[in-house]
């Protein structure tokens, strides 16, 4: 039975998102490093932009997820102007956030392929 | 998401900044979230949506804001109470889901913490703070060692003159006091009764800082000439004597013919001077020749705050030159003052030991601890899946540390418990076969609550201990590692193994010795107790006359008691014989030199003797080898004939037949009544009797007739035909009905008093000893155990391939046991050898073994071999009954 840390058993949509939650800090790094500096919002809508109709996104967790690449010093946070002109805080991703995401995207390839290449065996048999 | 080291560090320091900053709400962050809510509404708006249904729509899209709080607090604070009484009740289902590990776990932390928890409250309460009095630590006591002198030791007793020199004259004491011996008479109903009375200086009370626990303590105005005569009790005298009757305050007593008030009774822990009663009393310097001019005190200072001891040692020697200058044959030629802290003397002695055991104990709770890691990492092993799964489903590497932590602080906790609730009996039971006098009166053994903090912090170092190799290895692996690896028995590491298996070596050691040590202390106990004593001590009850000294001074006087007593004690029912002599048996009597009529010879020529009446032989049932011991006639007479021992006619009269020949006893012609001519004929030779302990050789020993000197004898023995116990009543009414005024003091049953001085030192070194190797040979079933069944469990999927090769059961478990022997084996042939080399340290304890005996070394082996085989076979059993499908599996 799978448990979250507060020991409630997870209903399958929230299971969905914390599947997600594990591999969002890597798509928040990916975004960054792509389109430059950005603001929580923009984050959201370009993961939602992406990944339409496959994940669904808690865009909330999307600060959570900020707040812990910030704590590892891998994106820095200033305050700027958005496009319509609000006071809004602008996320860009750091030379060490740069280099997790070269580690993060290779180990991700190799885990996604080991994982593709079980299921099909399982197909097979 | 996999972080290296260095960034775990700064998430601490982010967490530590959070923590530091407390769990005030974050406006920044409102801010952040409102205007994200608002573009989704707006956004929704665009879509054509109502207001209503926009906003909704915006809120479920961006989720729950409360809990994103919470994340957000969790991931800034270092400890959520709440976080963690998840963690609690989750290691607590997890614990409870595993049973079996968690009762072992629990019942080796327990084992070593109740160890250690024993050991340290004898510390604590023997050591570090056996004094209840205020400010024991500075208190001292001078001693003048003279330096021609090579033993340890000096005089510790000081005149009225001497104390008054070092009390006015010292610059080192904010406080000074003293006391001195005075046995107290006092009239009972119809006879008398003795106290241990100490006269004790002004200020005495004060100095010590304790008040009475009923009325009063001495003051300033009892020590005023004319004040009304008082005195204060102790309260095990109290309790002992009176059965802690709260009338007796206030009445009056006649000690030694003065009637004192007894004013108050002290709190069970005051001890001072070992005294029952005190009295007080101001030392004035004695006239020159007074008959107080030779009477002793015992002097304790209490330094100033910041003096030390060198301090005090120079100060008090320039005061105890000037005195030896006055006093000359009151001081060596060559002298050092020597200051002492107060239990010094009785502490001194166990202090090598009991740091020694205490250091034991702690490898003992090292073992425990490293025991449940290889449990823990064991354990660990087979929930590879579920922590990675936690790790797959986002759970941090932190969280999961987390948990593990949490398993082991409840572990270590119920560990704490039972160990204290086994420290508590245990203590009860080492307390009871302490020996006399090894610690202070003052302490009490107790689980106080120092001894309970030390068991916290204890318990708190081990969950940190051997939580930290489980958890240290969850930071190791990663996410993918458990996909990427797919040879299990790879990931433990083999630095991890090397470690485990110079563990278990060490333990299997450390164990053999304990063991051997333990066999060694009880052969050798063993031994002692079948020492023939050469009497029967068995229904013979021993008493202490205290003949008082003014009316019993000469040999007529003695045997005007002793006739009358003896034949009221033969008249009583239930008795057989009794009588009296000079020396508590098994202890042999005063020394001297003796002369043989007939034989000359180079060295001095020493003899134990005592003085007794005729009946000491019948009393005691020893064994008449030659001639005839002396009759009551020549006892009547004063007669100088003596009984000699065997070891006496063998080293003084070998070959010779010793009956009729003439000794000379000298000192007998120095003492307080001198004996002139003191030659005495032989009239028979005693079997040997232990007169100078069990460990040392039979010295010779001569017995003579109580009549020849003044009132020598005071032991009085009465051999009963019941329980000698008993007989206390009867005896003291006899004694009193032939003189009131002889109180009677150390009664008992000889067989007790025996074994109080004989064998309670070596029973308690043994009962020690195996309840430590008890505790090892526990811990070393469960290390085998524990490295076993991780290393087993490691190698599943080793071994399914071998069973799915054609091995057969028989086979892994023959493979697993081999695995196992081989640390065994290295471990005790360490053992052997580090218990030959300690059997040496050993030797002076041993009497009638060896340190090298080779059946207590067979036996302990063979024991260890045997316990150390079960704890093999478990694990073995169920590795030989892997099924090769499902070990396969796995992968």
């Amino acid at each position: 039975m799978v448990k979250d840390r507060k020991g409630t058993e997870l209903s399958a949509d929230t299971r969905k998102s914390e599947v997600l939650q594990g591999t969002l800090d890597l798509m928040i790094l990916k975004t960054l490093h792509a389109l430059g500096p950005l603001h929580g919002f923009g984050i959201a809508r370009r993961i939602e932009q992406v990944s339409r109709d496959v994940l669904q996104l808690n865009e909330g967790t999307v600060y959570t997820s900020l707040l812990r690449l910030q704590q590892q010093g891998w994106i820095a946070a200033e305050w700027g102007t958005s496009e319509n002109n609000r006071k809004a805080k602008f996320y860009s991703i750091t030379e060490r956030g740069q280099k997790q995401l070269e580690l993060e995207t290779e180990n991700w390839e190799r885990i996604s392929g080991v994982i593709a290449r079980v299921l099909r065996l399982q197909e097979e048999k | 998401m996999n972080q290296p080291r260095g960034s775990s560090l700064r998430s601490f320091a982010a967490k530590l900044r959070g923590f530091l900053r407390g769990h005030q709400n974050d406006p920044e962050f409102e801010e952040e979230i409102h205007e994200h809510l608002q573009l989704l509404v707006q956004r929704f708006l665009a879509q054509g949506m109502s207001r209503e249904e926009a906003r909704t729509a915006a809120r479920r899209q961006f989720g729950n804001t409360t809990s994103l709080q919470e994340d957000r607090r969790e991931l800034q604070t270092l400890l959520s109470i709440e976080a963690l009484w998840h963690d609690l009740r989750y290691a607590l289902r997890t614990l409870w889901k595993s049973r079996g590990f968690a009762a072992v776990s629990i019942a080796t932390l327990g084992l070593g913490i109740s160890a250690a928890t024993a050991i340290f409250s004898v510390v604590e309460n023997v050591m570090l703070s056996p004094f209840p009095y205020k400010d024991a630590r500075r208190m001292v006591f001078p001693r003048i060692h003279n330096t021609q002198q090579s033993q340890d030791g000096g005089r510790q007793g000081y005149t009225a003159t001497e104390f008054l020199e070092f009390a006015a004259g010292n610059h080192v004491f904010d406080g000074i006091v003293a006391a001195t011996d005075d046995p107290v008479l006092y009239k009972q109903g119809e006879g008398t009764e003795e106290f241990d009375g100490a006269r004790v200086t002004p200020g005495t009370f004060e100095f010590f800082g304790m008040p009475a626990l009923y009325g009063r303590v001495l003051q300033p105005s009892d020590y005023e000439p004319g004040a009304p005569p008082v005195f204060v009790m102790r309260h095990k005298t109290w309790v002992e004597r009176f059965n802690g009757d709260s009338s007796m305050l206030n009445k009056t007593f006649v000690l030694n013919g003065i009637p004192r008030t007894l004013i108050g009774i002290m709190p069970p822990r005051f001890a001072w001077y070992g005294a029952d009663v005190f009295l007080p009393e101001k030392p004035r310097v004695a006239e020159p020749g007074a008959a107080d001019a030779r009477e002793y005190w015992f002097v304790l200072g209490r330094l100033k705050p910041g003096a030390s001891i060198q301090q005090a040692q120079a100060d008090l020697t320039v005061i105890a030159n000037r005195l030896a200058r006055v006093h000359p044959q009151d001081y060596p030629p060559r002298f050092t003052v020597e200051i002492r802290k107060l239990g010094d003397t009785v502490v001194g002695r166990i202090a090598a030991t009991l740091y020694t055991v205490l250091a034991a104990v702690g490898l003992l709770l090292l073992i425990a601890c490293s025991n449940v890691a290889n449990l823990m990492l064991a354990r660990a092993t087979s929930r590879e899946k579920e922590f990675s799964l936690r790790a797959l489903l986002g759970a941090g590497r932190a969280r999961i540390v987390r948990l593990l932590t949490a398993e082991s602080l409840v572990l270590a906790m119920a560990g704490a418990m039972l160990g204290v609730l086994l420290a508590w009996g245990g203590l009860k039971a080492l307390v009871a076969a302490m020996p006399q006098d090894t610690i202070p009166s003052e302490s009490v053994i107790e689980l106080n609550a120092p001894v309970l903090m030390f068991t916290l912090c204890v318990a708190a170092l081990t969950a940190l201990i051997f939580g930290l190799a489980p958890a240290l290895q969850s930071f190791r692996r990663d996410l993918n590692d458990t996909v990427r690896e797919s040879g299990k028995g790879m990931s433990g590491g083999f630095r991890g193994k090397w470690m485990r298996d110079a563990v278990v070596v060490m333990e299997v050691a450390l164990s053999l010795a304990l063991l051997i040590g333990a066999g060694l202390l009880m052969r050798s106990f063993v031994t002692l107790r079948q020492v023939r004593l050469g009497l029967r001590t068995d229904h013979v009850f021993q008493t202490v006359l205290l003949l008082p000294e003014d009316r019993y001074k000469t040999a007529e006087q003695a045997t005007q008691f002793f006739r009358p007593l003896f034949a009221r004690l033969k008249a009583l029912p239930g008795v057989v014989d009794a009588a009296a002599c000079s020396a508590l048996p098994p202890s042999g009597g005063a020394e001297s030199r003796v002369e043989v009529a007939g034989k000359t010879h180079d060295e001095e020529w020493q003899t134990l003797f005592q003085y007794v009446s005729e009946g000491y032989f019948r009393v005691l049932r020893v064994e008449l080898q030659a001639g005839r011991v002396f009759t009551e006639a020549e006892v009547n007479d004063a007669r100088k004939v003596a009984v000699v021992n065997e070891t006496f006619a063998r080293k003084y009269l070998p070959n010779e037949n010793p009956i009729g020949r003439r000794v000379r006893l000298a000192r007998l012609e120095t003492a307080a009544e001198p004996v002139r001519d003191a030659w005495f004929e032989i009239t028979g030779v005693l079997a040997d009797v232990t007169n100078r302990g069990l460990q040392t050789p039979i010295e010779p020993e001569a017995w003579v007739p109580y009549t020849i000197a003044g009132s020598e004898a005071q032991v009085l023995l009465v051999r009963t035909s019941q329980d000698p116990g008993t007989i206390i009543n009867p005896v003291r009414q006899a004694v009193w009905g032939t003189d009131s005024g002889v109180p009677l003091g150390y009664s008992g049953t000889l067989e007790e008093r025996i074994g109080e001085g004989l064998y309670a030192g070596p029973r308690f070194g043994v009962v020690l000893m195996v309840i430590f190797a008890c505790v090892g040979l526990v811990l070393v079933t469960v290390g085998v155990y524990s490295v076993l069944a991780y290393s087993t469990a490691q190698r599943t999927h080793e071994i399914g391939i071998r069973m799915a090769l054609g091995a057969a059961g028989d086979d892994v478990l023959r493979m697993v046991v081999k695995t196992g022997v081989r640390l065994v084996v290295a471990g005790t042939a360490i053992g052997i050898g580090v218990s030959l080399v300690l059997g040496r340290l050993m030797g002076t304890q041993l009497v009638g073994v060896t340190a090298y005996d080779p059946a207590t070394l067979a036996t302990t082996t063979l024991l260890l071999m045997m316990t150390a085989a079960v704890a093999c076979w478990i694990p073995a059993r169920r590795a030989s009954r892997v099924d090769p499908m499902v070990a396969l599996r796995y992968e």
